[in-house]
């Protein structure tokens, strides 16, 4: 394409391309033609090259490390690492308060589930036969205070299911005490007491209920009591 | 080639310790290939030379990365000139076109005759059409290639492909053009 060849005299000496080479040709022809009309304008490029060389000797080459450093000032590593200390401290803060009224709820209550699911998450961490069993009371202890503040409340058409799983907890943690009768008599005196102290204060506190309560309710803290009783009987 | 290779190593080396003489050489080496890359992409040829310089500014700033980096110098050069195209793009969808006063340092050619300003003109305008209709790939590959004379390596490099990809893109992009010829006459 150079000299005095044509398209037409490279076709002439390879007529079995022709088709294909014309195709090229024709274009690459185009595109040489084309970038005459796309050069700099005359001078431009000698009279740029004196505004390039001023304007660069106030610049002073950077070396990454330069950029970097440029890039991340200390306010913003600062901001980098503050940032995230405070969410991480305000999403603790959000978890641990969720935690808390969880653990303060009673049935009914819209985080009452959250409670007994971080109550499952505990026993299911807990592998000590003593440990388990002393949990176990524990959470009887928490199920019966729970009964009577829903008397307490007035909610009493809760009752019915809080005595089942009263009853429910009650059960394990019997299980959990026969468990640990034989190697473990020290241990499990105590909470065998602590147990049927709660189960009695509990009829009591019932009893009075009940009798301050209206018809209605009655049925719901029959239930509760005999659940309490149930469970001394046991202990006997 | 070798000879530019070896010339433009001992100026880049001599730039990179600050002698603006040196970068002024680099410059004028190959300032003219960058601004027809850009011109035939842009339809100012005032916004052209605006960015070629821009783009030598940024490669002056960029110089004591470049060894490290192992990319040809112009390639090297092609790459800020390919992303200095991208933000001229963006920056122009979002503000006014600026008054040729507002041009920083340098001012259009007002020597050139009227019928030969006109005739530029629409002989540009005419290029800018034809490659506008190719794919953006194409568009940059037929740039790169025949504008910026760039060889297939280097073109590799500023468009993060193999060689193989660049030499296959190249000959479809050409009969795509012929297409295109033929279509708008």
């Amino acid at each position: 394409m150079t000299g005095q060849e044509t398209i037409a005299s490279i076709l002439e000496k390879h007529p079995q391309d022709a088709a294909e080479l014309r195709l090229r040709l024709e274009s690459l022809t185009w595109l040489v033609d084309s970038r005459k009309n796309l050069d700099p304008r005359q001078g431009f490029i000698s009279s740029s090259r004196a505004y390039i060389e001023h304007k660069i000797e106030s610049i002073s080459p950077q070396s990454f490390w330069q950029r970097v450093l440029r890039r991340y000032t200390p306010q913003r590593w600062v901001f980098n690492i503050v940032a995230p200390a405070i969410l991480i401290v305000l999403l603790v803060l959000v978890v641990n308060s969720l935690v808390l009224s969880a653990q303060l709820s009673i049935p009914g209550d819209p985080l009452y589930s959250t409670k007994l699911t971080l109550e499952d998450v505990q026993l299911s961490l807990t592998f000590n036969r003593v440990e388990k069993a002393d949990l176990y009371i524990q959470l009887s202890r928490e199920r019966t205070t729970e009964l009577v503040e829903l008397a307490l409340e007035g909610n009493y058409e809760l009752i019915p299911s809080a005595a089942r799983r009263t009853e429910t907890v009650m059960i394990a943690s019997l299980h959990a005490l026969n468990n640990i009768a034989d190697q473990y008599q020290a241990s499990e005196r105590p909470m065998l007491s602590e147990l049927r102290e709660t189960l009695t204060n509990e009829i009591y506190v019932l009893n009075l209920l009940k009798s301050s309560s209206p018809p209605a309710a009655h049925p719901g803290i029959e239930l509760a009591i005999q659940t309490a009783q149930s469970g001394l009987m046991a202990l006997h | 080639m070798p000879g530019k290779l070896d010339d433009d190593h001992e100026l880049i080396k001599k730039a990179k310790h600050g002698d603006p003489q040196a970068f002024g050489d680099l410059y004028e080496c190959h300032a003219p290939a960058v601004f027809r890359y850009l011109y035939a992409h842009l339809e100012s040829r005032m916004d052209a030379e605006d960015l070629t310089g821009e783009v030598f500014l940024k490669a002056w700033q960029s110089l004591p990365n470049y060894i490290e980096r192992g990319v040809p110098f112009l390639a090297f050069l092609f790459r800020i000139a390919r992303n200095a195209l991208v933000d001229h793009y963006r920056q122009n969808n979002r503000l006014e076109a600026r008054a040729p006063d507002d041009m920083d340092g340098y001012h259009a050619d007002e020597s050139a005759g009227l019928t030969e300003l006109i005739s530029n003109r629409m002989e540009h305008q005419q290029i800018i059409r034809k490659l506008g209709q190719l794919r953006p790939d194409y568009q940059s590959v037929l740039t790169l290639r025949f504008f910026g004379e760039l060889s297939p390596e280097e073109t590799a490099q500023v468009m993060n492909r193999s060689v193989g990809a660049i030499r296959v893109l190249q000959h479809r992009a050409i009969l795509a053009l012929r297409q295109q010829l033929d279509e708008t006459g």
